[in-house]
């Protein structure tokens, strides 16, 4: 059985406006396990954005549980959540969100800086990290020199930077023409291959959302439609044990070197 | 920031310096007034300035008097030296509005045309007084005029060294601060002040040469204020001998037997010789207390215009400081506004409060030290030039400056002109960095505060 990553209990979030309760999510239950990519749709104003950022200890929930690596996130202080954010969760934004006056490789840093990561050790991740998106040679350069693809892809890296359980992304495809889109959600989708990184991906685009593996439909504050498997090859070339990366053909895991089940 | 605070460092510098001035000049009046309660039968004669047409009266050009400070009458302040004032100046009542006649003349007069004041009744003794300066004549150019006027270098005063003037009247110094005092029917030997031996470069036990004849110095006086401070003593004799005065004094000092008949010897003195300025103890008293009401009041009226430079300096710099402070807090407070949504982000990717706070407090400071230095650039440029803008008051404590310094002969290197000094740099940065930083620390709250998912929306 797989490790439970991410699990909601009866989560509901209702704005207060004043005169009236605008209920965003209502009684939601959910469980992501580890190494799951999986994609939340549905209409303007369905409680994407919210369910985010409550799953990302940005908001707090009026009532239900979250459950991240098995610690409940609601019970936290607010002033104390910062340090959940900086360990356990990466967040990608649909406007990238990079500061402007920072270089590619200190965008990604920032997160380590928090964390107090060594100088020498921040630069070092934070250049195999942009290698990773594709960004070797582009380090030194500011958001402003970058297209919109590579700003994403930066905001990816700076996600990764810690190491984190979850990456939850907010539309990260929306600002991005297609070809962008397509090399974002490919990158996204090798992330949550090779390195089993979970992913929560809200998208608007179904053919984004087509490269996971499983997808949500929300209305109204709660999940009406869940569709597993759409991606059918993925599970295949994972090791169990370390989620690398393997060939489907390899007996024993390049990585971890233990003997894997020949079941195909 | 860095002007405002220069300002009043300049202001107190003169206060300071109009405050000593204040100090000799009260030391002064209780020397003198000490030697006139030993002296009260004491009436002083001398050729009335001016008498002979000789010299030239201040009063030409407008009297100077001490409350006139600033003011275009006062003849350039470095004419005035300390030896022309009290004696050895051929223009009594130069200063302190002519009310004021120094002890002693300086015109010769023939010693042997006064024998008779001798006969008057109650007259105890005469005693003979020289007094001659030797200087540097400069000319110098003023409302058009031409004057030539004597730089002093000292001031020779020959009193009568015989037993019975010693031994019955108060004519020596008395402040010796090394060597010894005059022994009786001494020559060839001089007191000098300490003014005196710093222009000769000698001391007690060395000789040095006046107007071609040696002098053995004996003993080094200390001086009373300003009065006697180049003022070198030696025989009446002596002094008559070198100045090619033989014969001649310039002024007498007659002794009434008691204070009582001092009013009618002075009557008779004066009734014999009208040419003659004679003065009683009791006058000099009297004029010297209205002298010491004038300088009262100029001091009060100098400490005034201090005060009340210092008041609006400090009030600038109090307003500056507000302005400052505000509009650091406002400039912050826009900052914060601007950059809500990147408040947002550094907090999703795990920036906590106080990482967001100190940021923004690093931040606000450093744009205030900058600031700071490019002050600090600019004041060292033009705080000389808007200190005097600003305050024209200041100004005009700088010219009571000089002339103090001429009174007291120094050379405080004060002026007006502000000076910017490490410990005044250092202030205005620490001043800076301190209200920055308190301007700074609303914002930076009000930013750590900032909750992330509201400050994501912000556009």
């Amino acid at each position: 059985m797989s490790e439970t990553v991410l699990k909601l209990e009866n989560l509901s979030r209702t704005y207060d406006s004043g005169k009236s309760k605008v209920p965003a999510l209502q009684n939601v239950n959910l469980q992501v396990n580890k190494g799951e990519f999986v994609a939340i749709m549905g209409p303007s104003g369905s409680g994407k954005t919210t369910m985010l950022n409550v799953l990302g200890c940005l908001d707090k929930p009026t009532d239900g549980k979250v459950l991240l690596d098995g610690v409940d996130v609601t019970q936290m202080p607010e002033k104390d959540l910062y340090k959940i954010r900086s360990s356990k969760i990466g967040f990608v934004f649909q406007t990238f969100n990079l500061l402007p006056y920072l270089n590619a490789r200190e965008n990604v840093e920032l997160p380590m800086e928090c964390n107090r990561t060594p100088k020498s050790e921040r630069s070092k991740k934070a250049k195999e990290l942009l290698q990773m998106v594709n960004l070797s040679g582009r380090e030194e350069h500011r958001p402003q020199k970058l297209s919109a693809g590579e700003q994403q892809r930066v905001a990816i890296a700076r996600a990764l930077a810690n190491d984190p359980a979850i990456i939850l992304a907010d539309e990260p495809t929306g600002n991005l023409d297609a070809k962008n889109k397509q090399e974002i959600v490919k990158l996204l989708a090798n992330l949550n291959m090779t390195r089993g990184t979970t992913i929560i991906m809200v998208t608007h685009d179904i053919h984004v959302a087509s490269h996971t593996e499983r997808m949500l439909l929300l209305s109204d504050g709660k999940i009406t439609k869940e569709k597993r498997g759409m991606h059918s090859i993925k599970k295949k070339t994972i090791c169990p044990s370390c989620h690398n990366a393997i060939q489907p053909s390899d007996k024993v895991c390049p990585y971890c070197q233990k003997t894997l089940e020949t079941k195909v | 920031m860095a002007i405002m605070i220069s300002i009043p460092a300049g202001a107190t510098a003169n206060q300071a310096s109009t405050l000593s001035l204040s100090q000799n000049l009260v030391n002064t009046i209780t020397q003198t007034e000490a030697n006139i309660n030993q002296t009260l039968t004491e009436i002083d004669c001398s050729l009335a300035s001016g008498f002979e047409g000789f010299g030239f009266r201040t009063q030409e050009y407008g009297n100077f008097t001490p409350g006139q400070f600033g003011g275009g009458n006062a003849p350039p302040p470095g004419n005035f030296t300390p030896g022309q004032f009290g004696g050895g100046m051929n223009i009594p009542g130069q200063f302190g509005g002519g009310s004021f006649s120094a002890r002693g003349g300086s015109t010769p007069m023939n010693e042997s045309l006064y024998d008779d004041i001798a006969t008057i009744p109650n007259v105890a003794s005469i005693v003979p007084i020289l007094q001659v300066t030797e200087g540097t004549n400069t000319t110098m150019t003023m409302f058009d005029r031409t004057f030539t006027r004597m730089i002093p270098d000292y001031v020779i005063i020959g009193l009568p060294l015989d037993s019975t003037a010693l031994s019955t009247y108060p004519i020596l110094p008395t402040n010796i601060t090394s060597g010894r005092n005059f022994q009786s029917g001494e020559t060839g030997v001089v007191l000098l002040s300490e003014n005196n031996s710093a222009f000769f470069k000698a001391g007690v036990g060395d000789t040095i040469t006046i107007l071609d004849h040696d002098f053995l110095i004996v003993g080094i006086h200390g001086s009373s204020g300003m009065e006697d401070s180049q003022t070198l003593y030696m025989s009446v004799s002596d002094a008559q001998a070198i100045t090619n005065n033989t014969g001649y004094v310039t002024s007498l000092r007659v002794f009434a037997t008691d204070s009582a008949s001092v009013t009618s010897v002075s009557g008779a003195i004066s009734a014999l010789h009208p040419e003659l300025q004679v003065t009683t103890s009791q006058q000099r008293l009297a004029q010297l207390e209205a002298m010491q009401t004038n300088y009262e009041t100029a001091l009060a009226n100098s400490e005034a215009t201090v005060a009340q430079t210092q008041s609006i300096a400090f009030e600038e710099v109090g307003v500056a400081i507000a302005a400052t402070s505000l509009i650091v807090l406002f400039l912050m407070l826009y900052t914060v506004r601007e950059r809500t949504k990147e408040i947002g982000t550094l907090k999703a990717i795990g920036f906590s409060n106080g990482n967001v706070m100190s940021q923004f407090m690093l931040e606000g400071i450093l744009l205030s030290l900058f600031a700071g230095l490019v002050g600090i650039a600019i004041a060292a440029v033009a705080a000389p030039t808007l200190s005097g803008l600003l305050l024209p008051a200041a100004s005009q404590a700088g010219i009571t400056t000089n002339v103090g310094r001429a009174l007291i002969g120094t050379n405080p290197a004060t002026t007006a002109a502000v000076t910017l000094t490490p410990q005044l740099v250092l202030i205005a940065l620490g001043a800076s960095v301190l209200l920055g930083a308190l301007g700074t620390l609303y914002p930076a709250w009000r930013a750590s505060r900032t909750r992330p998912a509201e400050a994501m929306k912000y556009e």
